[in-house]
């Protein structure tokens, strides 16, 4: 299986692509790399999920661990490119509004 | 318009209860809601294509992604030697969904609700799962057993147009 993310920093900004199916099966592995992000200390990091096609409530919460780490040292946050099924659940979930989806 | 030309179909499965097999169960499942909602997948021949754009699709697979992660985590407790028996009816205009397990019973009226207010602070970081399932469907229904029973049921909107057919 592919791995579900990369991880990319071009010095000023940490950008996370999140693809395929964000799941309970794939979400420990990225929650460890947030873990990874937040130790860090980034300054602004970008969560782009245009490459995501499933996401399961397992996955909204490692979405959500990633959204308050980051907050919780002060730097920036975004997510984006949300589509089709994740966005349906974001927006039921009303997280498409404190997220800015 | 959906594809079934008003016979219902009955697809049975059965899957060890461990997380292992989610996604042979959901792409099953996936295949079943498309057959209602006539929707189209951008590539037939990808199977590994995790596409659910129509809302009746992603309603169904988004509900049971959560039942099964239910019926694996707080059934069967991670722990393998249990069977999932998953049983679909697609009719022309609904799908229904039985997924029966000899696990442990769930205890659903225990399940809390989400915050009325979401804001940064009280963004829920589990809880989510049941939540979900009873939101994206019409009729969502659980006897504890054994077997204990879920039973899921999803009507094609009036108004629906398959996603992917022109």
């Amino acid at each position: 299986m592919a791995t579900p993310f990369e991880v990319t920093n071009n010095g000023t900004e940490t950008k996370l692509l999140v693809r395929g199916s964000l799941d309970i099966n794939t979400a420990p592995a990225l929650a460890a790399e947030i873990d990874k992000i937040i130790g860090g200390k980034p300054t602004k990091v970008v969560c782009d999920l245009s490459g995501l096609d499933l996401i399961d409530s397992s996955g909204v919460a490692a979405l959500v661990k990633l959204y308050k780490g980051v907050r919780s040292t002060g730097a920036e946050i975004t997510i984006v490119n949300a589509r089709d099924q994740p966005l349906a659940i974001f927006k039921l979930l009303r997280m498409d509004k404190v997220f800015n989806l | 318009m959906a594809i079934l030309g008003g016979m219902a179909a009955t697809i049975q499965l059965t899957v060890p209860g461990t997380l292992r097999y989610r996604s042979v169960a959901v792409r099953v499942v996936a295949e079943a809601a498309r057959l209602v909602s006539g929707s189209v997948q951008r590539d037939p021949n990808d199977l590994l294509d995790n596409d659910v754009r129509d809302p009746f699709d992603l309603a169904v697979v988004s509900a049971f992604m959560e039942i099964f992660n239910n019926v694996a985590i707080h059934a069967y407790q991670r722990k393998d030697g249990g069977l999932i028996d998953i049983v679909i009816t697609a009719a022309e205009r609904e799908l229904v969904i039985e997924i029966k397990d000899h696990g442990e019973a769930f205890d659903l009226g225990g399940v809390a609700p989400l915050p009325t207010e979401l804001d940064e602070s009280s963004l829920p970081e589990g809880g989510m799962g049941i939540h979900i399932a009873k939101t994206m469907l019409d009729e969502v229904t659980y006897e504890p057993g054994p077997p204990n029973l879920w039973r899921l049921r999803k009507r094609l909107p009036a108004k629906h147009v398959a996603s992917g057919r022109s």
